[in-house]
Parts: C-alpha cells; sequence; structure tokens
C-alpha cells in the first residue's frame, strides 16, 4: 500500500495506482513514516553552532579592536548582544537535538506527509494532484555533506510551501521524480 | 475531427477581431495611453516621496528665490516626464494571432510578453476617469503561473476590449463536444448576463459605516497626507481648541480623564467614519455583480470604473463576514475568493482578487450563496462547537499576567480605584474571550466544510472540500494527553484552521477530504 522506499527506479516501473481507501480508509494516523538522512541532525547541530560562534566572534572581535575607541553604550550593546546571541544558540543547539530525531516523512501512493516538532507537534500532507512544480534546494554544506532538501509547491502560496529538509540527495532526487512522474501530475497538470 | 473544430475556432475569433481592425499586425495602443503613461511616470516619482520630500522643500525655497534660474530646470523635468510617457507610449505594441496575445513594451529593458488565449485565467478591465469620454479600458491579464507573467494592454477600445475577453474566455472552456453549436452556445450564453446584485447609495453608507474602508480614500491620498494633517491642526488651532491642553492630565480627577478619552475617540471616530463613507462610495459607487454562463462579472468604482470577472470553477471559498456593527443593523459582506497566488504583489488596497459583495441582507447573501453553489447548506447546518479547553487555555494565557499586574499593584499599596480599573479592563477582555469561543464552530457534509468563528461580529466560511490544496493535523504534547488536535486546510485563497477539535474528528476531517482530493482528481480552478 505504502511505497515507502524509492531507492531504485524498479520502484518507479511497479508503480500502481490504486484506488486510496476502497479497502479500508486511509489515514493520516496510519501513516509509516521514515526518517530523515542519518547526516542531517548533526550537520544542523554543527551549522547552529558554527553560525553561533561566527557571530560571536564577530562582535568580540568588533568589541576589542585597536583602532576605533567605541562609547560605553555601544560596549553595553555589545555584551548584551554577547549574551543573548549565546543563550539563543545554546537554546537551538539542545531544542533541535531535541526536535530532529521526530522529523520524518511519509510517500504515499496519492500524497507525501512531513511531520515535525517537539511541543507543537505538526503533520502536513500534500496530495501529488495538487502539485505545481517540485524543487531540489541545496546550500553549500548540503551539498559537501551530500543532502538536499525538497521543495514542492501548491496553489497553496508562498506560506504554505511543503518542505522536507536533509534528505540524501540520491533519495531525494527519486522522490522528486516519483512526484514528478505521477499520473495525476501528468495528466491533470 | 477534432483539428477540424479547433481550425474553426480559430477562424471564427480571428474573424471576429479582424470586424474593428486588422489586429494581426504589431500596432500601437491609442494615443490616450500617452496621459496613462504620464500618469504613471509622475505615480512612481510620488511613490518614492519620502525621499524626495526634503529636496523638494529646499527646492522650493530656492526656486521662489532665484524663479529665472530654475525654472528652466523644472521645465526641463516636465519635459522629461512627457518624453519619456512619448517612448514609452511609441514603444508599447501589441499584436494577436492564432488565440495569442503579444505585447512588447519598454524604452531601455525591452519586455515580451506571449500568451495563449487558454492560459489567461482571468481578464480584467479598468477605466480610469481620464479614459471614459473616449471609450477606452485597460485590459489587465492574468495567468495561473507567475507574478511576471501578466500582460496589459493599457489603451483598447472599450468594444473591442469586451468582444476580445469573450473570446479569450470562451478559449477556456473545454470544447469536447464535437457539435459546432457548443460554439456558438457559449457564444450567445456570454451576451445574455443576468445582474445578481446592485447597490444602491444608502447600502453604501451602511458599507462605509459598519466598515473600515478608510484606505481607500487614504491610498488615493498618500502623496498629501503630509499636507492634509498640517491644515487640519491649522484649522483646530483657528477653531480656538488647544490640543496640548487636553492632554494636561494632572489635577483632574478619573472622570475627568474618561470624559477625555471618549470625546477624543468620538474626534477620532467621526472623521474616520465620514472618511470610510466617502471610501465605500469610490469603491463601491454603482455596484453590479451579474453572470452570465459561468462567469460572475463585478463593476464598481466612481472614478476608476473596475470591472472584475471570475469564473465560477475558480472561486475558492465563500466569506459570509459580519462585524458586530452588520450584526445589529443585519448586513452582510459576502466575499467570493479565489486565488491569491496572483496578486501577492498587489496593493493591500485593491479588491481585484476577491469579489466583494458589500453590505447585503440576509435574503439576498442567501440567494448568491445558493447561487454559487446550490447544494451548499450554510443556512441551516449545525455547527458543532470546539472543545472548551480552548477556553480554558485563552483564559489562561490572559489572566495569569493580569493577576501578576493585579497583585503587583496590591504589593505597591495602590489605591483600590487603580485596581478596580485593571479589573474592569480584565472582565471585559474575559468576555470578549468568552465570546471568540463561542462563535468557534465547524461542521461538514459530504461536499463542504463549514467554519464559523468571530468574536462580536461573525465570520462563516464555506469551501467545496475537493478545493483542498494540503492539509495540516497539529498537535501540541498537551493536546495529544487530551485527545484533541487542531487541523488546517490550505486553500488557494489561504489556509482555514479549526482549532480544538477531537483527535478523532480532525482525522476523519482531514482524511476524508485527502480522499475527496485525490479520488475525484477534480480540477481546483
Amino acid at each position: 500500500m505504502n511505497p515507502t522506499v524509492l531507492d531504485t527506479p524498479e520502484a518507479l516501473a511497479d508503480f500502481s495506482n490504486k484506488t486510496v481507501a476502497t479497502d479500508e480508509l486511509a489515514s493520516l494516523a496510519k501513516l509509516n513514516f521514515n526518517a530523515l538522512s542519518a547526516k542531517y541532525a548533526p550537520t544542523h547541530r554543527l551549522v547552529i553552532l558554527m553560525t553561533t560562534l561566527l557571530l560571536m566572534t564577530l562582535i568580540l572581535i568588533a568589541h576589542h579592536q585597536p583602532w576605533l575607541a567605541l562609547p560605553t553604550e555601544v560596549k553595553v550593546v555589545f555584551e548584551v548582544a554577547q549574551w543573548v546571541i549565546g543563550t539563543i544558540g545554546l537554546l537551538a543547539y539542545l531544542y533541535n537535538y531535541f526536535a530532529d530525531p521526530k522529523k520524518q516523512y511519509s510517500l504515499r501512493e496519492q500524497d507525501i506527509s512531513y511531520q515535525s516538532g517537539l511541543v507543537f507537534n505538526k503533520t502536513v500532507c500534500q496530495p501529488i494532484l495538487r502539485v505545481q512544480h517540485v524543487e531540489l534546494k541545496r546550500g553549500p554544506i548540503e551539498r559537501k555533506v551530500g543532502l538536499a532538501s525538497l521543495q514542492v509547491f501548491s496553489a497553496g502560496g508562498a506560506m504554505h510551501t511543503f518542505e522536507i529538509p536533509g534528505l540524501d540527495y540520491d533519495n531525494a532526487e527519486n522522490i522528486r521524480q516519483y512526484i514528478l512522474s505521477h499520473k495525476d501530475l501528468t495528466q491533470h497538470g | 475531427m477534432d483539428k477540424e473544430l479547433e481550425a474553426e475556432v480559430v477562424e471564427q475569433a480571428t474573424n471576429a477581431t479582424e470586424n474593428d481592425s486588422t489586429t494581426h499586425n504589431w500596432q500601437r495602443v491609442s494615443p490616450i495611453a500617452l496621459l496613462y503613461f504620464v500618469l504613471k511616470v509622475i505615480k512612481n516619482i510620488f511613490g518614492n516621496f519620502i525621499y524626495l520630500a526634503p529636496a523638494l522643500y529646499l527646492g522650493y525655497d530656492k526656486v521662489a528665490e532665484d524663479p529665472s534660474f530654475w525654472l528652466p530646470i523644472i521645465y526641463g523635468a516636465v519635459a522629461l516626464i512627457v518624453l519619456s510617457a512619448v517612448l514609452s507610449f511609441y514603444f508599447f505594441q501589441y499584436r494577436l494571432s492564432n488565440q495569442q496575445i503579444e505585447i512588447r513594451s519598454g524604452v531601455f529593458s525591452k519586455k515580451y510578453i506571449n500568451l495563449p488565449f487558454s492560459r489567461i485565467q482571468n481578464v480584467e478591465l479598468t477605466e480610469p476617469l481620464y479614459y471614459r469620454p473616449f471609450g477606452y479600458t485597460c485590459m489587465q491579464l492574468d495567468t495561473a503561473g507567475s507574478v511576471k507573467q501578466e500582460a496589459k494592454v493599457v489603451a483598447i477600445n472599450k468594444h473591442l476590449a469586451l468582444q476580445l475577453k469573450n473570446e479569450i474566455l470562451a478559449a477556456h472552456q473545454p470544447v469536447t463536444s464535437t457539435e459546432t453549436e457548443d460554439v456558438t452556445e457559449t457564444q450567445t450564453k456570454i451576451e445574455d448576463e443576468v445582474v445578481l446584485d446592485t447597490r444602491n447609495l444608502d447600502d453604501l453608507v451602511i458599507h462605509g459605516i459598519t466598515n473600515n474602508r478608510v484606505w481607500i480614500f487614504i491610498a488615493g491620498m498618500a502623496p498629501f497626507i503630509d499636507q492634509i494633517s498640517d491644515k487640519i491642526g491649522q484649522w483646530l488651532y483657528f477653531l480656538g481648541f488647544n490640543v496640548e491642553q487636553y492632554f494636561e492630565f494632572e489635577g483632574k480627577s478619573g472622570w475627568q480623564i474618561a470624559t477625555t478619552a471618549i470625546s477624543l475617540t468620538l474626534m477620532v471616530m467621526i472623521p474616520i467614519t465620514i472618511f470610510s463613507i466617502i471610501g465605500s462610495i469610490i469603491a463601491f459607487h454603482d455596484f453590479k455583480l451579474s453572470r452570465s454562463g459561468d462567469r460572475y462579472i463585478r463593476r464598481s468604482g466612481l472614478f476608476t470604473r473596475n470591472e472584475v470577472t471570475m469564473r465560477l470553477s475558480r472561486l475558492q471559498v465563500i466569506v459570509r463576514q459580519q462585524d458586530w456593527l452588520d450584526v445589529l443593523l443585519g448586513r452582510i459582506n459576502l466575499k467570493f475568493e479565489q486565488s491569491n497566488a496572483n496578486f501577492q504583489q498587489a496593493q493591500a488596497g485593491q479588491l481585484t482578487n476577491k469579489i466583494i459583495v458589500p453590505s447585503v441582507t440576509r435574503k439576498e447573501c442567501q440567494f448568491l450563496i445558493d447561487d454559487a453553489y446550490p447544494e451548499n447548506k450554510l443556512k441551516d447546518v449545525e455547527f458543532n462547537r470546539v472543545s472548551p479547553r480552548l477556553l480554558v487555555r485563552n483564559l489562561l494565557l490572559f489572566i495569569l499576567p493580569i493577576s501578576a499586574v493585579i497583585a503587583s499593584l496590591a504589593y505597591q499599596q495602590q489605591p483600590i480605584i487603580t485596581i478596580v480599573y485593571v479589573l474592569i479592563f480584565a472582565v471585559f477582555i474575559s468576555v470578549l474571550i468568552t465570546m471568540s469561543y463561542i462563535r468557534w464552530g465547524y461542521a461538514a457534509d459530504d461536499n463542504f466544510i463549514y467554519v464559523r468563528k468571530g468574536c462580536l461580529g461573525v465570520d462563516y466560511y464555506c469551501f467545496p472540500i475537493y478545493k483542498v490544496q494540503q492539509a495540516g493535523f497539529k498537535q501540541s504534547w498537551f493536546l495529544k494527553r487530551k485527545q484533541l488536535c487542531s487541523v488546517e486546510f490550505v486553500l488557494a485563497s489561504g489556509a482555514i484552521n479549526i482549532p480544538y477539535v477531537t483527535e478523532a474528528t480532525g482525522l476523519c476531517l482531514l482524511d476524508n477530504s485527502l480522499y475527496q482530493v485525490e479520488q475525484s482528481k477534480k480540477n481546483w480552478m
């Protein structure tokens, strides 16, 4: 019922399109979820750590540079900024340490779902019929470690872009192909 | 067989346009468009008014000092504006051929747009005041795709525009039947337009009072807002009204302060209401909603007449909106909302993406809703309450900080009266929170989902289930323990939430919607 793994092109060839829910109503409660790439969580934590450290270093340099004498007010602002950035960075690190493993996705014949959130858990389900286009987004770090984010656009607008982060590149490409070759898209799109 | 038919359609279409002019070749728009371009340049300049203001202010003194030196420069600037308008006019060309429209424009950066009629989703005719005596109109063509891909023919003969519009929208009709009569039938259908609703002046005045339409007025006045506020200050001073005196609270009793507050509110409210009425008249003067075939056409406007056409299939959600004043007066604003995607760049004040029928009575409203979706049961559907935990959460979120404030006031040994004020305020807000909880309601039948919400006023949303673009299931850790959840339906016109329903109901709503979307495979537009 749920073609969960799509590692090989053969999976696409065996593609069936039984109508959902004639035998038993498919439910979001019964989704078979797949985990994101194992590389995602560590990379994400590293990025948060590096960003925080970089920002703090920049402020530290600006604070103690020898060329320009700063007014005391500015120095106070810098000090507060250090603390704020440090705290936010630490909290983000801790939060994602526990939240990242909760992120998971599920692919069914007719739709694709993504679940995330530690305290506020959210499952978004995107019917493939309503997809307008699909993109793979890869930043420099994602390219380095071989990850990709899958973005699925519907007519719901930019606020409701469906995105799955941290997929292995090959897997992301497979999912993209699966969506693009979906019968609904090729016929109704 | 199909090809033959297609050829015939094309021939018919081209014949129709050939009658008026040979639009096959590249051609310019009417010279009246010069006015349009001049105004556009000026508008662009005034759009950056904030940056220009200091320069203009300084400039004014300089010019007054030495007109003989500065006048040529001003003339030069005017000449430049005119020249750029002439150039924009010269380079603006369009061509109609083979069921498509091509537009070339731009002086330095050239733009070329090619739009097949079948890809045009919406045709909007706008008649600025200065076009009307000459019978010209602006024709805006929207595609479902991106914002950049939209075309505007800036001045076109109104007669030709209407003809073109019919043709474009007819190109949309899925001509599946092989009978050629079908085409002529749709052609005739287009002509008999049924007026569904008109609005009179008194309706518009009511609409102005109950709804804030100030922005329509302000949007037009934006470049002059500084001068206006200066003038108002001068008038007030002239009338012997000292503003500063008003804000001296020392040595005044609580009641005096209260009366001051009330009179101040009135002083602000009355002009706002008047402007709002004016705004409402500007936007909705001579409002007419009509239907021809499967298309709704809205025409309105005092200065610039606006014509919006929407196919019924593009309708995403019906919103039946009532503010508290509307509830008292028994009036309803009815909105037919369509896809938002094209209009994110549009100004906040524009009404183009929805067909709004201002301040209709209950009966008229029901008639219009039934006309659009005959099988909907908005009128007599029974709404389910959401879980009372929503009320508890909202009250807690609000009351905890308030009680902290009261505690700290008491701790500082403030006079009882301050604490009483805070308490009155707290009770007032709590009543609002309770009202808003009572308003929440949802219902579903085979084809539609209905949502009711509001606070003092009440809004009803009704959308066909198969129009859902995306579905969301939200559950916080606390909700999970109580087996509650919130659900979200994303439509092309925006998202609609239902908070705090039981997990089973939420899942049922979502699963059913997804099933309808995926199984019916109906197009959403």
